[in-house]
């Protein structure tokens, strides 16, 4: 479990944040509030482990938000002005989101473009396509389907089962699959991989596509909760994934790192951050300022430990 | 047991008109250690290339196990029982030996990584090569050795029946380069045949039962290693050294040193290095790849760590400490790497030879001016008889010997009283290396000091006045301009203090 | 081997076309179409109005572009242009205009060493590094301005800054010179060719004698000066300082006008010119396509679409070289 060494320190974090604000505010330490907290994570979660996945193998996927945005949109116009069956348009989005996925592992695998620069672009393109199909105006579900996002299996509520499904299901891929393996190889070094044998290429356009499915669903969830579809949906999601993937204890540069416990806990501080400063009525710009200390931190810590390692590697 | 495993017959290669491998062969037998020696660019590698897949021979056949074989990759090599143990590790340190040693191979049940099966294989490989590690230790906190030891057990998985060891020894203790020996001689009793290379003589008569030389291009001899010496497979891989024509006679400077080194060391590359240089000298440090030349100059000008160790420099009449990247500061150092190193690709031969140099460009308003810049270039130019179309022309579209000039003209310009040149001549043609001797020649007339890194002792020989002989990081001879060959080649295979 | 080759290869006069004569060609094909659907694009006020909106962002890619060239990016710019401004606005309030404006060329300067320290010192990710101060510099300014503008600036603010000496607006002077003075480093310095030498090749460039920690510090102290002098010239045209300033839709423009502008994301190339061309294409793409009525979205669809395109072509252009 060598993993969770880099991330010792987060517990303790979460502990002081939550004792902070259980101080602080009166509901915050409740099974009604943390319910409601996970609840409110779910999408930044499920989106975070698509994420998670392409850094694994040293790329970033910035285009996730835009994806999930289009997706959502995708099954709101099917269902709103096609009667599509919600399940069918949900199914749609998916596949959206799969085909979007590609279009970014296309760019990146095939015209070799720049991860960074192929999502940059795919991000600004795809948000603009479903702007423009939703006239950037607030879209509401019809009513029946909306209540869905408030479904309850017993006292939790769905959408949290659906995070720790993603989230299990996300961990096991990348620990145990070839795949996941082959993905943690390529972060480890590109090169080294390819001289060794690995189909490099084919793996990591199977990650884009796993990210942009995620990211897919991840916009359902987001649409669900809300009940509408806004021009806001997923927009700041794709910074906010990476925070949750740094301070989660994932380098960026690759390799290292996994998804449990990590992207929970790093969630959970976002979002326990988010809900507690709204109990206290404070600024709510306060949480932008907190996140970004907490990021500086964590990215100091990976860049401290990634010099470290490969000052031993090239000591001959 | 006398049957061949291996036969390598007629392999010819050209790349881009330039043979590598003309009629080259190997013969290997099963249970057999056979090394393969050669200088820098005598083929070795190549010949390794092609029996590994990754290139293609232009004529020639490969047999194993009797049967004719042809390999499009290195995945079919491996198929048919070829391993490679690169010298470059190909690790992945975030992850377990198990994970690092089965990664193109990993064993799956019902769709999930087996790790039971991935650990069991693996603690198997690992107790045949005698190591002591658990197949769940994380590899970036293993000793290069260990790590070796992961790679070879990578080439193991396959069972394969041929394996090639590329200088396996170059960077490990000596408890770890006998544990190595143990593993050679232990796949000798499998059954296996064993390609050695290494650049270190006496390993090859510890470990190999026979030794192929080979030298541009072309196999030179295979013998048993009873009935060959040391200085026969000296004199077999360079070559008989004639006298070659000096470009200028052995020069002794009596003035006083200019740079004086002393108890130089960093772990594990230079041990209590020692020496001095004067102005108008070519000190040669002679020695084999590997021998830690190349890590002693970069150490001094400070491009690489130095643990201890004192540097001086002549300033008026006093010698005064100095650090390395003051020195770099006062130092022409031609890198041995000319293009990843000693040139900026892309930028134009101009701008490639005026870096160090701007403030002699400068026009008005301290701005460069480009046209003082093609001057000063073109002043170089014809000093070296640089060939190109145009001084805008990229340096990458260059030949080789040109760009080599370009990489000189840059520090002739800064007028340094001291010049490193490493393997300078590498790649270059007759005509071109010439050159570039006598250049380094006029460079020391001139009243410069010069130290001359090469691997090839005729070069060293028509030009050096004197010769450091290093050896695994140690300064073990100091020969002067009238040593002979046999005594240069006596104190790099022997290895010890010459006389 | 004493072959030579063609002065004029290929590689030479691929990037030429791909990095000035794509987009002026694409933007001679808008004009047209300018000039049958809507003719008011060429009217002098409109003009005026898109060379005023490129001052701030060409200013800013200008600053980009050093980054860029020496192989890093900022994130952070648009953020630190806001912080700045609300800074520069609150000092303006005691210290006069010329106090006013120093702060926010020092608040600049200021946060650009804090990256550059970060990257070139501490070795850390160029892009995770300024997408941290980008978060931390938003979340502060909206907290100090409560969410709200400060738009009591002294008159005599708007009338240097927004004042037209022989009909050339300042903004644009300014513009002219940033990027005059930029070219000239980039071109003719010591510092230009030691910083083209870092973004090419680390290694190499230390051989060289060039400090490349030092020269990539420098790059980002830069960017952040400009990011100063942007927060002056925005808040003048916009009469007021806030948070929205920076918000993320402007990051995004200044890395296409970058990439538009031939600037290489790997480093080691690309001009001053070429960014501030960059983005007087994104200004001029979206202001002709609001004229001609189209959706403010397609024209996101269309900047997305030409970022990648123009990076594939700067990899067509180099060839086999990464």
């Amino acid at each position: 479990m060598n993993h969770l060494k880099p991330l010792v320190g987060l517990p303790l974090v979460l502990v002081a944040i939550l004792t902070f604000f259980s101080v602080m505010t009166s509901h915050f330490a409740t099974a009604g509030n943390i319910n409601a907290m996970l609840h409110a994570m779910a999408p930044l979660v499920i989106m975070s482990c698509g994420m998670a996945l392409v850094v694994f193998s040293g790329k970033l996927d910035i285009s996730i938000g835009s994806i999930a945005f289009l997706s959502a949109t995708l099954a709101v116009l099917l269902i709103n002005d096609h009667a599509v069956p919600p399940i069918l348009a949900f199914l749609a989005s998916l596949v959206a989101g799969i085909v979007l996925g590609a279009l970014n592992g296309f760019i990146v695998v095939v015209l070799g473009v720049n991860a960074l620069i192929a999502t940059l672009g795919t991000m600004i393109a795809l948000r603009g396509i479903a702007l423009s199909l939703t006239g950037a105006v607030l879209i509401p579900l019809p009513t029946q389907v909306a209540r869905l996002g408030n479904l309850t299996i017993g006292p939790l509520f769905a959408d949290i089962v659906v995070l720790v499904l993603v989230v299990i299901a996300a961990h096991i891929v990348h620990r145990h699959t070839v795949f996941g393996r082959r993905l943690n190889a390529i972060g480890n070094g590109e090169d080294a991989a390819r001289r060794i044998g690995l189909p490099v290429d084919r793996t990591v356009f199977a990650s884009f596509v796993l990210s942009g499915f995620l990211a897919a669903l991840g916009g359902i969830v987001a649409l669900l909760q809300v009940g509408a579809i806004s021009a806001y949906l997923g927009r700041g999601m794709e910074f906010t994934a990476v925070a949750v993937v740094v301070v989660g204890g994932i380098s960026l540069f690759g390799g290292r790192g996994a998804i449990l416990p990590g992207i929970l806990l790093g969630a959970f501080i976002f979002e326990a951050i988010a809900n507690g400063l709204n109990q206290m009525s404070a600024n709510p710009y306060a949480y932008q300022l907190i996140t970004g200390l907490i990021i500086f931190l964590a990215m100091y810590v990976d860049a401290m430990q990634h010099r470290r390692k490969a000052a031993v590697r090239t000591r001959r | 047991m006398n049957s061949a495993k291996l036969v390598m017959r007629s392999i010819s290669k050209r790349f881009g008109g330039i043979a590598a491998l003309e009629q080259a062969g190997l013969e290997v037998r099963a249970g057999e250690a056979h090394a393969l020696m050669g200088a820098n660019g005598a083929g070795k590698s190549t010949m390794m290339n092609v029996l590994g897949g990754v290139v293609r021979p232009d004529h020639g056949q490969i047999l194993i196990d009797g049967e004719v074989v042809s390999f499009a990759s290195p995945t079919q090599a491996k198929q048919k029982g070829v391993s490679f143990v690169h010298q470059e590790l190909n690790m992945l340190p975030s992850m377990t030996v198990a994970e690092n040693v089965m990664i193109d191979a990993m064993p799956t049940r019902g769709g999930l990584v087996d790790r039971k099966a991935m650990r069991l294989r693996t603690a198997e490989l690992l107790r045949r090569l005698d190591c002591t590690f658990s197949p769940d230790t994380l590899v970036e906190t293993l000793s290069m050795g260990d790590r070796q030891m992961v790679e070879v057990a990578r080439a193991l998985v396959t069972d394969p029946g041929i394996v090639i060891f590329d200088e396996p020894t170059s960077s490990l203790s000596e408890r770890e380069k006998r544990r190595l020996f143990d593993v050679v001689l232990g796949l000798k009793r499998d059954g296996v045949a064993v390609i050695y290379i290494t650049h270190f003589l006496e390993e090859i008569f510890e470990v190999c039962d026979r030794v192929t030389v080979m030298r541009n291009g072309t196999t030179i001899e295979t013998r048993d290693m009873h009935a060959i010496t040391a200085g026969e497979v000296v004199t077999a891989m360079l070559g008989s050294v004639e006298a070659e024509e000096r470009v200028r006679p052995a020069f002794i400077s009596i003035e006083p040193p200019l740079l004086a080194a002393s108890c130089l060391s960093r772990d594990g590359a230079i041990a209590d290095v020692g020496f001095e240089v004067r102005p108008g000298e070519v000190v040669g440090l002679w020695g084999l790849l590997g021998s830690g030349r190349t890590e002693i100059l970069r150490a001094i000008v400070g491009l690489d760590p130095l643990d201890a160790g004192e540097l001086r420099w002549r300033s008026g009449d006093t010698l005064d400490i100095i650090r390395p990247d003051k020195l770099h500061r006062k130092v022409g150092f031609v890198t041995e790497d000319r293009r990843g190193e000693g040139l900026l690709l892309p930028l134009s031969v101009a701008k490639n030879i005026s870096f160090g140099n701007l403030d002699k460009v400068k026009g008005a308003f301290g701005m460069i001016d480009a046209a003082k810049e093609k001057t000063f270039a073109s002043g170089f130019v014809e000093r070296l008889r640089i060939k190109l179309s145009s001084l805008s022309q990229p340096v990458r579209t260059l030949s080789g010997g040109n760009q080599q000039k370009v990489v000189f003209a840059r520090w002739l310009g800064t007028r340094p009283k001291l010049f490193m040149l490493d393997e300078p001549t590498r790649g270059l043609d007759v005509s071109a290396k010439t050159e570039i001797l006598r250049l380094t020649a006029e460079l020391a007339t001139e009243g410069a000091g010069v130290i001359f890194v090469s691997s090839e002792l005729e070069e060293m020989m028509r030009v050096c006045d004197r010769y450091l002989v290093v050896h695994r990081g140690r300064i073990v001879a100091n020969l002067y301009g009238d040593a002979t060959k046999d005594d240069l080649m006596h104190a790099v295979s022997d290895g010890r203090v010459a006389a | 081997m004493t072959v030579l080759s063609q002065p004029q290869t290929g590689t030479i006069s691929w990037r030429a076309l791909s990095t000035f004569l794509l987009p002026a060609a694409i933007i001679a094909a808008l004009l047209l179409v300018m000039a049958f659907y809507a003719p008011n694009f060429f009217r002098f006020n409109n003009m005026m109005n898109i060379l005023v909106q490129t001052s701030a962002l060409g200013v800013m890619a200008v600053g980009m572009s050093f980054v860029m060239v020496g192989g890093g990016i900022d994130l952070s710019i648009p953020a630190n242009m806001a912080f700045s401004a609300v800074m520069g606005a609150i000092a303006m309030r005691y210290a006069g205009v010329p106090g006013g404006v120093m702060v926010m060329l020092l608040v600049g300067t200021g946060v650009g060493l804090f990256n550059g320290a970060a990257v070139a010192l501490l070795g850390m990710t160029p892009f995770v590094v300024t997408l941290a101060t980008m978060t931390v510099l938003g979340g502060t300014t909206v907290w100090m301005t409560n969410s709200q503008s400060i738009a009591d600036f002294p008159e005599l603010f708007f009338e240097i800054v927004l004042a037209r000496p022989l009909g050339i607006p300042v903004s644009v002077a300014v513009l002219v010179v940033v990027t005059a003075a930029a070219s000239i480093i980039f071109a003719a310095t010591t510092f230009g060719r030691s910083l083209y030498a870092a973004g090419l090749n680390a290694r190499a460039a230390r051989v060289a004698r060039v400090n490349v920690e030092a020269v990539l510090l420098v790059t980002y102290a830069v960017s952040g000066l400009l990011a100063g002098v942007a927060a002056v010239l925005l808040t003048a045209r916009l009469g007021s300082a806030s948070a929205n300033l920076g918000n993320d839709g402007v990051v995004l423009d200044i890395v296409s006008a970058c990439v538009v502008g031939g600037i290489s994301i790997y480093g080691g190339s690309g001009r001053p010119v070429g960014a501030v061309l960059g983005a007087l294409f994104i200004i001029v793409i979206s202001n002709s396509l609001n004229q001609l009525g189209v959706s403010f979205f397609i024209n996101l669809v269309i900047k997305g679409i030409a970022i990648i395109a123009f990076i594939c072509l700067d990899r067509i252009s180099s060839g086999a070289q990464r």
